[in-house]
C-alpha cells in the first residue's frame, strides 16, 4: 500500500526533497541561527540576543528605517519615469516607438553596479563631468552623492518595469471601457479619473512593489554608490558583517531575516492589493491612438530621450570611455587598448575571471532549464496537499532576496554536521546560482504548460510510454521554446551576478563582477571598466545571436 | 408619427472597403429599429456611426432636427455630446466599480446631485431586478446579471435613444429568451426611442418595430416583422428570414414556368418580373405519402423522401422532385427515407422575386 502510494507520488517527492535541500534548509538554518546565535556550536543559548542588539545599536534601526525610505523613494522617482512612458506607448502615435521600448530595456538589461560605478566614473572630483564639460557645480556633486543621487541611479536603472507594466495593462484594457464613459458624458480628464487610473493601478502597484522589493535587496547600487554617500543600506550592511573581520553572524541572520520579512510582506501585499483593487482578465482590445500634434510628439520623445540619456548613453559612455583612455588626468584624451590587452593575456585573472563565469553560467543555465522545467511540470500537473507544498517552496527562490539566500547558504553547507566540502569551492557558487536563479525556468515554464493541454500526454501514456518518456519526448520539446528563453535570461544574468559570486567565491577564484567590482575598488577602474564592457558585449552578442536564430 | 432621428446616404470605408454603401434609415418616436443581418453586413459599423464612435465618409445624419454627422459641411458632434447611451455585447461594465457606481456614472457626469443620484439608480435597478445586487462588483456577477446592470446604466439617464450591440448575443440561450422579453417590456414601458443589433430573427421579431435587414452595406428592405417574414423583397431577405425553398422562374407569355417545368402557373404572368426565383417558405409545404383530394389552389408535386429530422414538435422532411431539386418542408404522417411522396403547398403561398 505504502509502496503504491510512494511509487504514485515519486516524482512530487523528489521535487519537494530537491527544493528542501537546496533552498527549504539554508533558510531554516538562516531563521535558527538568527534566533540561537549559537546553534551551530550546538549551543541554544542567548535565544533572541541579536535582535535585541538591533533594537538597542542606535543605528541599526536608524538604518533600517532608510532602506525602507530609499526604496519607497525609488519606487516613487520610477512611477513618475515609468507611468507616462508607458501611457506614451501604449496609448499615443508617438512615432518610433520600437526604439522608445529598446530604449527603456537597455537599462533593464544593464547591471545596476555596473551603472552605479559608471556614475561614480562621471559625477566624482576629477571624473568625466568635470574633465569634459568643465567644473561640474559643487551642490550638484554633493546632491549626487546623498540620498537622492543613489535614489535616482536605482530608478534609473527600475523604471523600465513600470513602464513595461503600465503599457501591457494599457493595451490589453478594452478600448469600450473608456467608450462607454464617454458615451455617458465623460471628458478626458473624467474619463482618466474614473476610469483609467483605477483599471491601472493593480499594474501600477504590483510593479512598484517589484521596484521596491528589488530596490530593498538590492546589494550592488547600496555597496558601490551608498558607501560613498555616507548611505547604508541594509543590504551592504550585511555583506559588510560577513566579509569583515570578525564575521558577526548573529547580526547578519537576523538582519537579513527582517530582509526576508520585508519581501514577504511586499509579496502578500501585492496579492492583497490585486485582489482588492479587482482588475480581472480582459480580452484585448484594439482602439484609436490617441494623436500628440508636433509639439506632444517633441515632449513625448524629450522625455524618453532624457531618461534614456540619463539611463544608458551617460553610464555606457563613461564605461568605454574609461575602458580606452590611456590616462586619466590629462586634458588631451589619448586612446589605447591595453586595459583590453591585459584583459585577454593568457593566465591573467581577468581572463580566468571571465571563464569561470562563462562556466558556472553555462552549467547553471542549463541546470537550471533542467531541473526548473521538470520541478514545474510535476507541480503544474499534480494536485493534493503535496503539491501545494511544493508550490510554496518553489516560491522561495522567487521572493527570498538574493543575498538573503547566499548568507543562508553559507550558513548551510558550512555547519559541522555536513560531511561533503562544498563550502570554499567553485561548486558551491554553481549551486547558489542555480538555487537563486532557477525563477526564470520555473516562471517561464510554468506559463508554458498552463497553456498546454494534458491530452498530448495522456495520449502518449495510453500508447504505453514511462514517465520518463512522456516527459522527455512529449513534454521537454514543446516547452522548448520557453526553456530557450529561460536559458537564455538565467545565462546573462549568471555571467553578470554580483551578490552571491562576491560572497562564496573562494580565496584567489574571480567572477567577472566580483573582477570588477574588486578591480574598481582597488583603483584599477581602466581594467574594471574593460571587463564591464565585455560582459556586457558578450551578453548582447548571446541574446542577439538567439534572436536572430529564433527569427531565421 | 413624427421622424425622430434619419440618416441619408451613410457611408463608411475602411481601408478601401466600403461597409456602409448609402444608407438610407428613418427611426421615429418611441419606436424600436432592430438593424438585422449576418456578421460582416455593416450593422455594428452603422450603429458606432450613430453613437459618434466612428465618423461617416459622408452622407447625413440628424436626430430631432439636429444635424449629427454631415461630413461634407465638417459636421461632426462627438460622441459624449449626443446624449445617447449604449449596451454592449460584452457588457463594458467598469470592473472597478460596484453596481450602482456603474449605474450612477452618467447621471454623475450630469452633474445630477447624489441623492436624485441614489433614487433614480434604485428606481432602475429594480426595473432590471437587479436592487439586491447594488453593492456587488461585475466579476462578482452571472452573465446575465451583468447584462442587467448594463442596461439599467443606459437606461438611468434617461437618453434621447438608445442604441443595443447585440446585447444578448453573449448569455446562453435560455438567459438570452428570457432577458429578450424583458427588453421588449422596458422599452415598451419607458416608452424609448431604440435602434438594436442583432443576427438573431428571433430576437428582431420580439422586440422590434420595424426591422431593417443589413446586407453587404446596405438596408435590402425596411418593414414590420410581419411584412419583412410575408413579403420579402429580395433573394437575400427572404433566405435569411426562416427556412425556405427557392426555385428559378420565368414568364413565358402569361404564365410562369417555374425550375424549367416542374410547375407551369397559367395566367400568373402579371404579377411577376421577367425572371427569378419562386419563394415558398417551409412551413407552408406538406410532405405526405398519401395524396390529398386536390383543391383548386393547391399545388401538388410527386417526389422522394429523402430525410426527416425529428425537431420535438413536427418532423421536418427533405424530398427530391423529379428533376433533382430539393424541397424542405413538414412531414404530415408517417414518411419514410426513400419512400415515394407528395410535395403539397397553397399557390398563394408562392412569392415572385425579381434577380
Amino acid at each position: 500500500m505504502l509502496m503504491v502510494y510512494l511509487r504514485a507520488r515519486l516524482p512530487l517527492l523528489l521535487c519537494l526533497l530537491l527544493l528542501a535541500v537546496a533552498a527549504g534548509y539554508p533558510l531554516a538554518v538562516l531563521f535558527a541561527q538568527s534566533v540561537f546565535p549559537d546553534i551551530l556550536g550546538g549551543s541554544l543559548d542567548g535565544f533572541g540576543e541579536a535582535y535585541r542588539r538591533i533594537l538597542e545599536t542606535p543605528e541599526l534601526p536608524a538604518m533600517i528605517r532608510t532602506s525602507l525610505a530609499w526604496a519607497g523613494a525609488v519606487t516613487v522617482v520610477s512611477w513618475v519615469f515609468g507611468i507616462p512612458c508607458g501611457y506614451l506607448l501604449a496609448r499615443t502615435d508617438l512615432p518610433g516607438k520600437l526604439w522608445a521600448r529598446l530604449s527603456l530595456l537597455v537599462p533593464i538589461m544593464t547591471p545596476p553596479y555596473i551603472a552605479a560605478l559608471s556614475y561614480i566614473l562621471v559625477m566624482q572630483e576629477g571624473g568625466f563631468a568635470d574633465g569634459l564639460i568643465g567644473g561640474l557645480p559643487e551642490w550638484l556633486r554633493l546632491w549626487f552623492f546623498s540620498f537622492w543621487g543613489v535614489t535616482l541611479v536605482m530608478a534609473l536603472a527600475s523604471f523600465g518595469y513600470v513602464a513595461l507594466a503600465v503599457e501591457a495593462t494599457l493595451g490589453s484594457l478594452p478600448r469600450r471601457l473608456e467608450d462607454a464613459a464617454t458615451l455617458f458624458g465623460a471628458g478626458w480628464v473624467q474619463r482618466m479619473r474614473y476610469v483609467l487610473l483605477p483599471l491601472l493601478l493593480p499594474a501600477v502597484f504590483n510593479s512598484g512593489l517589484l521596484v521596491f522589493l528589488e530596490a530593498l535587496s538590492n546589494f550592488g547600487v547600496p555597496a558601490v554608490l551608498g558607501t560613498r554617500s555616507n548611505l547604508p543600506l541594509l543590504p551592504a550592511e550585511i555583506f559588510y558583517l560577513i566579509t569583515s573581520w570578525p564575521a558577526d553572524f548573529a547580526l547578519a541572520t537576523s538582519l537579513s531575516s527582517l530582509l526576508c520579512l520585508f519581501a514577504l510582506v511586499c509579496m502578500y501585499g501585492s496579492r492583497w492589493l490585486a485582489r482588492l483593487l479587482g482588475g480581472g482578465a480582459f480580452r484585448p482590445g484594439e482602439g484609436a491612438l490617441q494623436p500628440l500634434g508636433r509639439w506632444g510628439k517633441w515632449a513625448g520623445w524629450a522625455f524618453i530621450g532624457g531618461l534614456f540619456l540619463l539611463s544608458s548613453v551617460l553610464p555606457y559612455v563613461a564605461m568605454v570611455l574609461t575602458s580606452l583612455v590611456d590616462s586619466w588626468a590629462e586634458a588631451e584624451l589619448t586612446f589605447t587598448l591595453r586595459h583590453y590587452w591585459a584583459l585577454f593575456e593568457p593566465g591573467s585573472r581577468g581572463l580566468q575571471a571571465l571563464l569561470t563565469s562563462l562556466g558556472l553560467s553555462l552549467a547553471a543555465a542549463t541546470i537550471c532549464v533542467l531541473v526548473g522545467g521538470y520541478i514545474a511540470y510535476v507541480n503544474v500537473r499534480s494536485a493534493g496537499p503535496l503539491q501545494r507544498v511544493l508550490d510554496g517552496i518553489a516560491l522561495l527562490p522567487r521572493v527570498i532576496p538574493k543575498i538573503v539566500m547566499a548568507v543562508a547558504l553559507i550558513l548551510a553547507w558550512n555547519a559541522p554536521w555536513v560531511p561533503v566540502d562544498l563550502y570554499n569551492t567553485v561548486w558551491m557558487l554553481l549551486l547558489a546560482y542555480v538555487v537563486i536563479y532557477i525563477t526564470d525556468a520555473l516562471n517561464y515554464a510554468n506559463a508554458s504548460l498552463q497553456r498546454m493541454g494534458e491530452n498530448l500526454e495522456h495520449a502518449a501514456s495510453m500508447l504505453g510510454a514511462g514517465r520518463a518518456t512522456v516527459f522527455t519526448r512529449i513534454v521537454l520539446p514543446r516547452l522548448r521554446p520557453a526553456l530557450l528563453a529561460a536559458w537564455l535570461t538565467t545565462f546573462i544574468v549568471c555571467m553578470r551576478e554580483l551578490v552571491a559570486s562576491i560572497l562564496l567565491l573562494p580565496p584567489g577564484v574571480d567572477t567577472t563582477a566580483t573582477f570588477i567590482f574588486n578591480q574598481f575598488e582597488q583603483g584599477e577602474i581602466a581594467i574594471a571598466m574593460a571587463m564591464a564592457t565585455v560582459t556586457i558585449l558578450l551578453s548582447t552578442v548571446v541574446l542577439v545571436v538567439f534572436q536572430l536564430r529564433r527569427r531565421g | 408619427m413624427a421622424t425622430f432621428m434619419q440618416c441619408k446616404g451613410l457611408t463608411k470605408e475602411f481601408a478601401g472597403q466600403r461597409v456602409l454603401d448609402g444608407i438610407d434609415l428613418k427611426v421615429n418616436q418611441g419606436e424600436c429599429v432592430v438593424l438585422l443581418g449576418p456578421s460582416g453586413c455593416g450593422k455594428s459599423t452603422l450603429l458606432n456611426v450613430i453613437t459618434g464612435m466612428l465618423a461617416a465618409d459622408s452622407g447625413t445624419l440628424a436626430c430631432r432636427g439636429r444635424t449629427l454627422d454631415d461630413p461634407a459641411n465638417g459636421i461632426h458632434v462627438a460622441m459624449r455630446e449626443r446624449g445617447f447611451s449604449m449596451v454592449f455585447q460584452d457588457f463594458s461594465l467598469w470592473p472597478h466599480m460596484t453596481v450602482s457606481e456603474n449605474v450612477a456614472f452618467g447621471l454623475r457626469m450630469q452633474r445630477v446631485n447624489a441623492p436624485r443620484r441614489a433614487r433614480r439608480v434604485q428606481e432602475v435597478l429594480d426595473q432590471v431586478q437587479m436592487g439586491a445586487f447594488r453593492n456587488r462588483r461585475p466579476d462578482q456577477l452571472s452573465g446575465g446579471q451583468q447584462q442587467r446592470v448594463a442596461i439599467a446604466r443606459a437606461l438611468a439617464v434617461q437618453p434621447d435613444l438608445m442604441l443595443l450591440d447585440e446585447p444578448l448575443s453573449a448569455l446562453d440561450a435560455r438567459l438570452r429568451e428570457d432577458l429578450k422579453h424583458e427588453l421588449a417590456r422596458l422599452l415598451r414601458e419607458t416608452g424609448l426611442t431604440a435602434v438594436y443589433v442583432t443576427h438573431d430573427q428571433a430576437e428582431a421579431f420580439t422586440l422590434a418595430d420595424q426591422v431593417a435587414v443589413m446586407n453587404r452595406g446596405r438596408i435590402e428592405q425596411c418593414g414590420t416583422p410581419e411584412v419583412i417574414y410575408n413579403e420579402p423583397r429580395t433573394q437575400f431577405v427572404a433566405e435569411f428570414l426562416g427556412a425556405s425553398n427557392l426555385m428559378p422562374y420565368r414568364r413565358n407569355g402569361s404564365s410562369i414556368v417555374i425550375d424549367d417545368g416542374v410547375l407551369d402557373l397559367p395566367g400568373n404572368g402579371a404579377l411577376a418580373a421577367e425572371s427569378g426565383q419562386c419563394l415558398v417558405r417551409r412551413e407552408a409545404i406538406c410532405i405526405s405519402s398519401e395524396r390529398c383530394c386536390s383543391g383548386d389552389d393547391l399545388v401538388e408535386l410527386p417526389a422522394t423522401c429523402e430525410q426527416t429530422n425529428f425537431l420535438g414538435d413536427r418532423h421536418e422532411a427533405f424530398a427530391t422532385l423529379p428533376n433533382g431539386r430539393l424541397i424542405r418542408g413538414f412531414a404530415d404522417g408517417a414518411v419514410h427515407r426513400g419512400g415515394a411522396v407528395h410535395v403539397r403547398f397553397p399557390a398563394s403561398a408562392m412569392r415572385f422575386l425579381s434577380d
